[in-house]
């Protein structure tokens, strides 16, 4: 039967509208002939409906895909339908096929598992959908809200309740049929079966701590990753064993993983320490994981924290002698075959930063950089010399692109010059009787004169009564929330912007370049904190992944929120190093060599050096928010880096995963050059 | 005294961007005014050792971004707030005006289980500038606004001549207490923290 003929649905012009594309091909869901067939097509209802409820089907923003959400009652039957809205793809990318591969057609919820729903503090609340047969649709994004009102109104008309395991996860119909429930819980992989339920609890409780999960649990997420391939559903003639087995794969692959990298980080643990020590490192380590699998054998001293290769070693503390000679004959084997391998995989040391007639070897005749990839790898690796910086900067930030000739490139200076001093005039030109009827002008202008003079004023550049290059960042910063008037002024914007004036010492070319950080970095200043929500989840995420133990203590502390990263990802590090090491790790970021996302790296790394400080000091919230604070000043860039830099090759794949589509620093299109302009002039 | 006690205060400083909070819990911690105070980013806070009547409490006071679309962090740090300190500048009608806006999204966000007799205190700060020249709001109008939100103690600051600071925060972590004490006590009213005299202000209720 066809979900069709389900219910008559032909005053419903998103359905007719989608109706019109469909064809028989690019049905998303093959398996639609196991579906129920139990209704008849008179007496349908809609009992819930909700508007703007968007798939994100790529990390890109402009990728994504909203739609109609709505709740059908027939029968004694309950369906669930998304259609996405016709003709709003905001990407020449998603072609309308696309987007029906992602329209939900009439799904039964006699076909519904359980629905995982999150609700973070900041950004969009979403839910995963999963099927029984171990499907489940990409995440659904509420960004007008309502995801209560959707679970209030299911429970009206199916059995539902809260997994036991896991609050946030709502299991439907799970009493009808227990043999059936434990023969698909043995197919399905754990990542999907959420926890056998104790006894119905009520859907509406305890709002305020509901609010307050800021992050949600990384099993569900993962039920997530296999998702967004929405093709793939296509092809497999037994969805779920097919999906069973990849999630199964994936999972046993983290696992591996996690167990590969700390031997990794265990091992290689070289740099910068004796191979005396490295042994004593490796032997705390897996002396460490004997004590876990043992709980009897707990350390009397309460904050006592298994090492991790990554933390600062204040000194050789621990001896464990009796441990030795076993452990030492592993080690030792380990060292010598894997060594090679290891220290490939272990951050590499810096280089000095890339020099004069260096550069010159990057470009050809007419100034274009032949090897766009290697140059970013080289600077990677060593930054750029302070005065390369002002040619080298506007190709990383992608104001400029690698294949611009000088002559282009001079030639985009004097065009873009006369664009700036335009929108710049836009505010010039307010008469002070215009701008008295002209509030939202006169509030950011006013926040923009509070923040220009308490930027960097220590510096020489800054310092003084009517600096001029003070003068500058406000000029700027006004014509940017002309240019970007939906953004508009955030504080932070001024941090951003310093350094970058600084460099190029140029009115017109700071504004572009700045410009084209905002195009990456613009979401973290959202009013709704979505690309901040998202980057301190992803976070949360990596550190499960690459230190459960520290994962778990923020949990036990009630720390999973990632606030006390906030001034970290809002300015990219910039009130946590000195303006030289901050131009510096920024260049290095902007290469988007090994990750776009190597902040977050960074962070997960910084966070580890210090994890036994944190774990074993037992530091509550707020005393870890100050500690975080009071680290401005004293991270070692170079030695965070390298952790960094290890930290995302161990993390690969998985790594990748674990950071949800939309993350800033996203980029409007990768296709192997790093970012074509999108209003490239010549 | 019943003999359970607290002795962490917690309390936060809200207010436009720019209207002084940073100087205001420095000046009041550290005893120092720096013109080079960066716009803050997120939050932080200060610790001081706080004594009365033979009791040493913790105060612990929250300075928080002032920009708006900065405020649903609030969430993540108001909880669990004793006291909340609102600043505005004299020299600024805006941050005046704000002023309801910061108490009740403070209200809303840290959902105080006594949200009509929360504490806050109202500091009118950069009284110095320009010898009180470029002033716009008067203390009548603040005063009047603070006597029609059930009577919140109100006090005209200079973060950066030390005027006023040691005695608002006075005021501050007594009310702090209170609330302390009212939490997990149930005898209220019994701090008696006797009557200070303070230059240019109505003094603590307490």
């Amino acid at each position: 039967m066809q979900e069709t003929e389900l219910y008559d649905l032909s005053d419903d012009a998103d359905y007719a509208a989608s109706q019109q594309q469909q064809g028989s091909a690019s049905m998303m869901r093959s398996d639609s002939s196991k579906r129920s067939s139990s209704s008849e097509p008179e007496g349908a209802e809609v009992v819930y409906t909700k508007d703007n409820v968007t798939i994100h089907p790529t990390q890109f923003a402009s990728e994504r895909i909203s739609g109609r959400l709505k709740l059908i009652k027939q029968g004694s039957s309950l369906f669930m339908t998304w259609f996405p809205y016709k003709g709003q793809s905001s990407s020449a990318r998603l072609s309308e096929k696309d987007m029906n591969l992602y329209t939900i057609r009439a799904v039964p919820f006699t076909e519904v598992r359980s629905i995982r729903r999150h609700t973070p503090a900041l950004g969009w609340q979403y839910i995963i959908v999963v099927l029984s047969s171990g499907l489940a649709f990409p995440p659904l994004y509420f960004y007008n809200g309502g995801v209560r009102e959707f679970l209030a109104t299911i429970k009206q008309h199916v059995f539902l309740m809260r997994s036991a395991e896991d609050a946030n996860v709502f299991l439907v119909n799970d009493l009808q049929n227990p043999l059936q429930r434990t023969l698909s819980s043995l197919e399905l992989p754990r990542a999907v079966v959420a926890g056998l339920p104790s006894a119905p609890q009520s859907l509406v409780e305890s709002p305020s701590q509901e609010h307050l999960k800021a992050v949600g649990e990384f099993h569900g997420e993962s039920s997530s990753t296999f998702q967004y391939g929405g093709r793939q559903r296509q092809k497999g003639h037994d969805p779920t064993r097919d999906i069973s087995i990849q999630v199964l794969e994936k999972f046993s692959l983290v696992t591996k993983f996690a167990r590969e990298t700390s031997q990794l980080f265990r091992e290689t643990h070289s740099n910068g320490y004796g191979s005396f020590e490295r042994k004593r490192n490796s032997q705390s380590a897996i002396d460490y994981t004997q004590k876990e699998a043992d709980p009897a054998k707990k350390v009397p001293n309460q904050s006592f924290v298994p090492s991790d290769p990554l933390e600062k070693k204040p000194n050789i503390e621990h001896n464990h002698d009796e441990e030795t000679s076993a452990l030492v004959e592993t080690f030792e084997l380990i060292d010598c075959k894997e060594f090679d391998k290891l220290s490939l995989v272990w951050g590499k040391p810096r280089q000095p930063p890339l020099g004069s007639e260096e550069w010159a070897t990057f470009l050809d005749s007419e100034g274009r950089v032949v090897d766009a990839k290697a140059l970013r790898k080289r600077i990677f690796y060593g930054g750029v010399e302070h005065k390369l910086r002002r040619e080298v900067w506007s190709f990383l930030l992608g104001y400029n692109t690698y294949e611009s000739t000088d002559a282009e490139r001079e030639y985009q200076r004097s065009v873009k010059k006369k664009e700036y001093e335009m929108i710049k005039h836009q505010w010039q030109s307010i008469s002070p009787e215009q701008a008295k009827r002209f509030t939202k002008f006169r509030e950011r202008k006013g926040l923009i004169e509070k923040d220009v003079v308490r930027t960097d004023r220590s510096l020489p550049f800054y310092d003084g009564d009517d600096n001029p290059h003070v003068n500058l960042l406000h000029d700027i910063l006004l014509t940017y929330s002309f240019y970007n008037f939906d953004l508009g002024y955030c504080q932070g914007m001024s941090d951003l912007l310093s350094p970058i004036l600084f460099v190029m010492e140029d009115e017109s070319e700071s504004f572009w370049c700045f410009v084209a950080l905002m195009e990456r970095l613009g979401p973290n200043f959202n009013r709704d904190q979505s690309g901040m929500h998202s980057q301190l989840f992803a976070i949360s995420k990596l550190v499960e992944l690459l230190d459960l133990p520290l994962h778990n203590y923020f949990k036990q502390n009630d720390c999973l929120n990632y606030f006390f990263c906030f001034r970290w990802i809002l300015i990219q590090f910039k009130r946590e190093f000195e303006y030289e090491m901050i131009m510096r790790l920024w260049e290095v970021l902007w290469t988007h060599y090994l990750s776009e996302h190597l902040h977050l790296y960074v962070c997960v790394a910084i966070l580890k050096r210090h994890r036994s400080k944190i774990m074993g000091e037992q530091m509550d919230f707020d005393t870890l928010l100050k500690f975080i604070n009071e680290l401005s000043g004293h991270i070692d860039l170079d030695a965070i880096l390298r952790d960094a830099e290890a930290l995302c090759i161990c993390a690969g794949e998985n790594g990748a995963a674990c950071i949800p589509p939309g993350t800033p620093p996203s980029l409007p299109v990768d296709n192997g050059s790093l970012y074509p302009q999108p209003d490239e002039v010549l | 005294m019943p003999s359970r006690r607290r002795t962490l205060l917690k309390v936060i400083i809200l207010g436009d961007s720019g209207v002084g909070k940073t100087s205001l819990m420095n000046q009041y911690v550290n005893k120092k005014f720096s013109n080079q105070y960066k716009a803050t980013i997120g939050a932080d806070f200060l610790t001081k050792e706080v004594q009365f009547e033979d009791r040493l409490f913790t105060l612990q006071i929250w300075d928080t971004a002032g920009q708006e679309r900065f405020q649903s962090l609030g969430v993540a740090f108001y909880r669990g707030a004793d006291c909340c300190v609102l600043v505005y500048d004299v020299n600024s009608m805006k941050s005046f005006d704000n002023l309801n806006n910061w108490r009740e999204e403070f209200l809303i966000q840290a959902s105080p289980s006594d949200p009509e007799n929360f504490p806050f205190v109202v500091l009118g700060n950069k009284i110095d500038v320009d010898g009180g020249n470029s002033r716009v709001v008067s203390e009548k109008k603040a005063r009047a606004w603070c006597a029609s939100k059930g009577n919140i103690p109100y006090f005209e600051t200079s973060a950066k001549e030390g005027i006023n600071v040691e005695e608002a925060f006075q005021c501050i972590a007594k009310n702090a207490l209170k609330t302390g004490e009212e939490e997990e006590i149930y005898l209220p009213d019994t701090i008696d923290v006797g009557t200070s005299s303070q230059p240019r202000s109505t003094g603590c209720e307490c």
